[in-house]
């Protein structure tokens, strides 16, 4: 299994890499992590005649806290965002996330922008942006824009960023401080795709939700917001949820596929009971 | 296809020489270095045969262009015994706890204990286990390779 | 063994001993194929079909042979020229007719992955550059896939009438039908297994050199370098002395690198058209789709028994998925019904068995291969027992044979002696504290969490030794230097055949492990022998090491004792070291002896032939019985489908252990596949034909978490060969499947389903239960 030919450049910047995938079209791809596009390469199966690779861009990792919240370099490793005081402070549900995936081999070159980048429906960071209401930092060189994650992911890995766009950072924005986040996951074996995984953040203070956010992953096409759980759960008081109806109405509103590793029916169960317990969990621990 | 100059340490030498773009960092140690001790199991980076040390962290080499090597510190299984032929203290226990069969997938594993076993703070079992998670073995069934890390593990205490 | 092999040095059978192969393994200096380079070498790959079934209406590669660096492209016609037919000795069955026998597909394909067309270049990446361009166009068809398909569909190949590989039953049987009539209680189902592969973490792969006089001289990632060398033989027309198999080490086979598919001996055939020599490294992506592949059989089951729960009758009929270019003709089938009885009394038995061609991925014999009759039988003595309401390990303690039952006779005619099915059963389930298990049990389900336990027993046929499979050679000579030197027909691809072996020859010799080096994996340098395969190296491998050894033993002590004037029973040999009994003053050493022995003719006895060197060449008896009771308790979580294993006990006669550490590591790999076969590992065609699990991302194979920590017991009923050793091998493989189904559906008892069709993944397990 060897690659197709391709040419090979170095970015030593975020501009640089702007620019050289400017200049090499459609045609060219990132190289980022290398954790995805490297089998692809070696199956054969994405044929780049570019490949512009970003992990000298040090510009482009990092974390730091801006105006969208707290901003994540694209080429920051995904285990350095995990173990990043700012990031297990400030957006816990990031750095729980994380610790679900891949491997401890992986995680050591694999970035934060690669994953958001790629958008596999059965992965838990483009999940978690979607749960937090992330932005996503796009750059050509037409100018920088910022895309809501809601807005970013339209299909299994297709999403709305150009061809002449370089994914330079991710901003999660900050929830209070007593959010409570839950990380969950079903897969075949640590490390795999999720069967079904659930990102949800619940801002709750005096046991009143203010404000919710879930993400959905291994659930569809692309990561799944429940913006219609969302509006049940707001303004509601922990005591008076129906966990069980409101699980019903979250899985109603998935139409997860059949795959080799698990059917539709399988994942709108546990996807169902998933949630139902994780109410319940969550119910019972601000009640003690 | 572009060509490209690289150099970098390998197992403590400055090694230098001409690759391809689309060569992988496995076949560049295999094949240009001689460094037969990472191993292609399955080039889609998944069994963790190929496992090396970039700059001390434990990496899929098939799963690195050669080129990406370039001013790293790579370190492959070759260099884990002493220059004497002494089994470094992780192989030893490798051996006496029957932890491999064929062998082939064994210089993966002992790259990632390896790194585990530099880290700081020191990590505890169920992390070392956890990082096992990488690796497949398909003689063994894993238990003399779960002894040693409860070995490695019992060492630290 | 002769009267004077007592031995009186160190005890080495038994030991845990360190391996010898691990200096070079531990340190990433070991020889696998794709480490083996030699000059001028050319690199291949294989341009495959991606249709299951259909004509091929056009190949071009003319856009390939044009490309820089590419020495050759070959299609069938351009291997025509050499006159070699594909063919597969030791397999083979006689009275089947033999699919196509080219190396490459001609004018059709048969499954998605068949070699077309074989692209030589000077580096593999190039040759994949030109594959990428060779053009083929098909006409497709239909593909028949799976058994119902195959029964009723087209035939899968040319000029055959049907997909009938072979077929066989055991005869007309009035009587078992009214025994079935009249019996207490009948249980059936179907219990199917699913398709799985053999994922040695070493791809296949050789390197073939032609010699320039006819000669070739072959690397081969194999399981017996002198099967592979008769193999290349008969299909290329070679004298045998012509053609010689190299291997050092092996990254892992269990049964597939056994004898060679089609695409390796086109890649002998490119090195001979072309003069060069020629490697093939085969990719996982190759491996998983068009390597060999197994287990995609099922059994129509149907159990009689009495009132008082004892078994009565059993009526089978057995399916297996040979696919289109199965090399494992014999191996399958041939086991499965005559073995299916097990270790139990049952007057009255029916069989009809069938294989199958179908358009898929061929069948090549995977670690046990005949392991359905245990997963079967096992899995419906626990349907039967919930059934009845009677406990499983009770169910077995009614219907199970042991030691005092000897010689015992199944009913397919096969005799049991030395085997101990119900005390090991008894040591097994000894370790488990049943009753307590069975009240937190209860407990658990109070609270939602199923926990369960299984049980399974089997006999395993060890050490086959039929047809190229009857013997083993073993040469051992003292060099002049009084150190040993072995060259056996024995190979390791992880065995540790090396070290067991040296363990026996350094034994009975008398002289230290660290003396003693074993030589495998040359073709060359010893007589045929078929290596690894059918659990039997430790028995025949062991065999011929243990006789050849005790003769030179034999022959040491004569020497010493005539150059002693003493008796020959009074020589020592300890460590290398001579001594007389009863004369303290004389020390000598085996290198002394070697030294008259080689050098020094006048002082040898009259008569005696110079040197210290022997072969012996043992024939094991048709088979070697082992058995064995493994018992597991896992946890199901009914949200999820996940199964933990949180206990597994691995109860086993093996005879006597050459060396415990490699015993139980043979074990726990085959318990682990096994675990993998249940939970993980499923290589599902769909309906076109198209294999579905063709990366390791959706193979799925069992990692360390997965797995349990296992508890070994050891019962000994030594057989009766020399050393009284058995074959393990496959037995962990066979036995670990229907342990853990029981345990799953003992966990899962409460929702009243029935669990019989593999993988146990999660979506089965909640879709079952929620159905």
């Amino acid at each position: 299994m060897k690659a197709a030919p391709f040419d090979y450049v170095e970015a030593g910047s975020a501009d640089e890499a702007v620019f050289l995938l400017g200049e090499a079209g459609s045609d060219a791809a990132i190289l980022a992590g290398g954790q995805t596009l490297m089998p692809l390469l070696s199956l054969r199966m994405t044929n780049p005649s570019v490949l512009v690779d970003i992990n000298p861009a040090n510009d482009m990792a990092g974390v730091s806290r801006g105006e969208h919240g707290i901003r994540i370099g694209a080429r920051t490793r995904q285990c350095d965002a995990m173990r990043d005081p700012m990031v297990r402070n400030c957006v816990p549900a990031l750095a729980q996330a994380i610790a679900h995936v891949g491997h401890y081999q992986t995680r050591a070159r694999g970035t934060v922008g690669g994953s958001i980048a790629l958008g596999e429906p059965a992965a838990e960071q483009p999940a978690t942006a979607v749960a937090m209401g992330a932005t996503i930092e796009l750059r050509s060189g037409r100018g920088t824009r910022l895309v809501p994650a809601r807005e970013f992911y339209v299909g299994p890995y297709m999403t709305t960023r150009a061809d002449d766009e370089v994914l330079v950072a991710v901003h999660f924005p900050e929830w209070h401080e007593d959010t409570q986040v839950v990380v969950r996951e079903v897969a075949r074996r640590p490390g795999d795709f999720a069967l079904v995984g659930l990102i949800m953040l619940l801002d709750i203070r005096q046991s009143k939700i203010e404000r919710a956010g879930i993400g959905w992953f291994g659930m569809g096409p692309t990561p799944m917001a429940a913006p219609l759980v969302e509006t049940a759960l707001v303004g509601r008081f922990l005591s008076e949820l129906d966990p069980r109806g409101l699980a019903q109405t979250a899985s109603s509103q998935l139409e997860p596929s059949d795959d080799l590793h698990a059917t539709s029916l399988y994942r709108r169960t546990v996807a169902q009971r998933m949630f139902e317990r994780s109410l319940q969990t969550l119910a019972g621990k601000i009640a003690a | 296809m572009s060509l490209h100059f690289i150099e970098f340490e390998l197992n403590g030498r400055t090694v230098e020489g001409m690759t391809d773009a689309r060569r992988t960092l496995l076949d560049y140690l295999r094949t240009d270095e001689g460094c037969t001790g990472p191993h292609g199991g399955c080039e889609h980076g998944v069994c963790g045969a190929c496992t090396v040390l970039l700059d001390g962290q434990a990496v899929r080499s098939c799963l690195m262009l050669a080129v990406q090597a370039n001013g790293k510190r790579v370190e492959t299984v070759e260099s884990l015994a002493s220059e004497n032929g002494e089994l470094h203290p992780i192989q030893q226990m490798f051996r006496e706890e029957f932890a491999l069969q064929c062998g082939f997938c064994t210089p993966g594993f002992l790259m990632t204990l390896a790194a585990l076993d530099r880290t700081e703070p020191r990590p505890d079992a169920e992390e070392m286990r956890a990082a096992l998670s990488g690796h497949l073995c398909r003689c063994t069934g894993y238990q003399g390779i779960l002894r040693v890390v409860d070995r490695l593990a019992e060492e630290r205490r | 063994m002769n009267e004077h092999t007592t031995i009186t040095g160190a005890r080495f059978i038994g030991e845990r001993v360190h391996r010898k192969e691990d200096g070079r393994l531990l340190t990433g200096r070991g020889t696998y194929i794709d480490d083996v380079v030699v000059a001028g070498m050319l690199h291949a790959a294989f341009v495959r079909s991606n249709v299951a079934r259909g004509r091929i209406t056009r190949l071009d590669t003319s856009r390939a042979k044009d490309m820089p660096g590419v020495a050759a492209v070959y299609t069938a016609a351009d291997l025509d020229r050499l006159n070699c037919s594909f063919s597969n000795a030791v397999f083979d069955m006689p009275g089947c007719p033999a699919p196509d026998d080219g190396l490459l597909a001609r004018s059709d394909v048969r499954f998605v992955g068949q070699p077309i067309v074989i692209v030589v270049a000077e580096s593999r990446a190039v040759a994949e550059d030109a594959a990428a361009v060779v053009e083929v166009e098909y006409t497709t068809e239909q593909a028949v896939v799976g058994i119902a398909a195959a029964k009723t569909g087209a035939p899968v190949h040319d000029g055959f009438a049907n997909n009938l590989v072979n077929a066989q039953d055991s005869g007309p049987n009035d009587e078992i039908d009214k025994v079935f009539a009249g019996a207490a209680h009948v249980v059936e189902e179907t219990v199917r297994n699913c398709r799985q592969a053999h994922m040695p973490m070493e791809t296949r792969g050789l390197v073939v050199s032609p010699d320039g006089t006819g000669d070739l001289t072959i690397h081969r990632a194999c399981q017996s370098p002198q099967v592979s060398a008769l193999q290349v033989a008969q299909i290329f027309k070679l004298e045998q002395g012509q053609v010689r198999v190299i291997a050092k080490d092996v990254g892992g086979a269990f049964g597939l690198k056994m004898t060679s598919q089609r695409d390796e001996m086109a890649v002998v055939a490119a090195a001979i058209l072309l003069r060069r020599p020629v490697k093939w490294i085969e990719d996982r992506l190759e491996n998983l789709v068009a390597a060999g592949q197994s287990r995609e059989d099922q059994m129509h089951v149907r159990l009689a028994f009495d009132a008082d729960h004892r078994l009565l009758a059993a009526d089978v009929d057995y399916d297996c998925d040979f696919g289109a270019f199965p090399y494992a003709i014999q191996s399958s089938a041939s086991l499965v019904t005559p073995m299916f009885p097990g270790p139990y009394h049952l007057p009255h038995y029916r069989w009809k068995a069938q294989a199958w061609y179908t358009n898929t991925n061929g069948l090549a014999p995977y670690r046990g291969p005949w392991m359905l009759e245990m997963l079967a039988r096992e899995i419906m003595f626990d349907v039967a027992a919930r059934k009845m309401g009677v406990d499983p390990l009770e169910l077995r303690r009614k219907n199970i044979i042991g030691k005092g039952e000897q010689p015992f006779q199944m009913p397919s005619g096969i005799v049991l002696t030395d085997v101990s099915p119900r005390e090991t059963m008894e040591m097994t389930v000894g370790a488990i504290d049943i009753a307590a298990f069975r009240r937190e049990q209860a407990e658990a389900r109070k609270e939602g969490r199923y926990l369960g336990l299984g049980i399974a027993n089997g006999i395993e046929p060890t050490t086959v030794s039929f047809g190229y499979f009857a013997s083993d050679v073993a040469h051992v000579r003292v060099e002049a230097n009084g150190r040993v030197t072995a060259m056996t027909t024995t190979f390791s691809q992880g065995h540790g055949t090396a070290t067991s072996l040296a363990q026996i020859i350094a034994e009975r010799l008398g002289v230290s492990f660290e003396d003693v080096t074993v030589v495998e994996g040359d073709s060359s340098r010893t007589g045929f022998g078929p290596g690894a395969g059918g659990s039997r190296q430790a028995v025949a491998g062991g065999g011929a090491a243990m006789i050849a050894s005790d003769k030179l033993r034999d022959k040491i002590q004569r020497i010493a004792a005539y150059a002693y004037n003493a008796s020959p029973e009074s020589i020592r040999i300890e460590g290398g070291v001579i001594t007389v009994e009863g004369s303290p003053e004389i020390r000598s050493s085996v290198a002394a002896i070697a030294q008259l022995a080689y050098a020094a003719p006048d002082r040898l006895p009259p008569d005696m032939e110079l040197g210290l060197e022997t072969h012996h060449r043992y024939q094991p008896p048709p088979m070697v019985f082992a058995n064995a009771t493994h018992a597991c308790i896992c946890e199901v979580d009914v949200d999820t489908g996940k199964v933990s294993i949180l206990r597994w006990i691995a109860g086993s006669d093996c005879g006597e252990m050459i060396n415990p550490g490699i015993v139980e590591g043979q074990i726990a790999g085959g318990v682990v596949q096994g675990i993998g076969g249940v939970l993980f590992e499923h290589a599902p065609y769909d309906e076109a034909g198209q294999p579905m699990a063709v990366t390791l991302k959706d193979y799925l194979l069992p990692t360390a978490l997965n797995v349990p920590r296992i508890e070994y017991k050891h019962m000994c009923t030594p057989s009766s060969t020399p050393g009284g050793f058995k074959g393990v091998g496959e037995g962990g493989a066979m036995i670990s499947p229907p342990t853990l189904v029981n345990a799953i559906a003992d966990a899962l008892a409460p929702f009243g389903k029935t669990w019989v069709e593999m993988p146990l993944s999660p979506d089965r397990i909640i879709c079952g239960i929620v159905d």
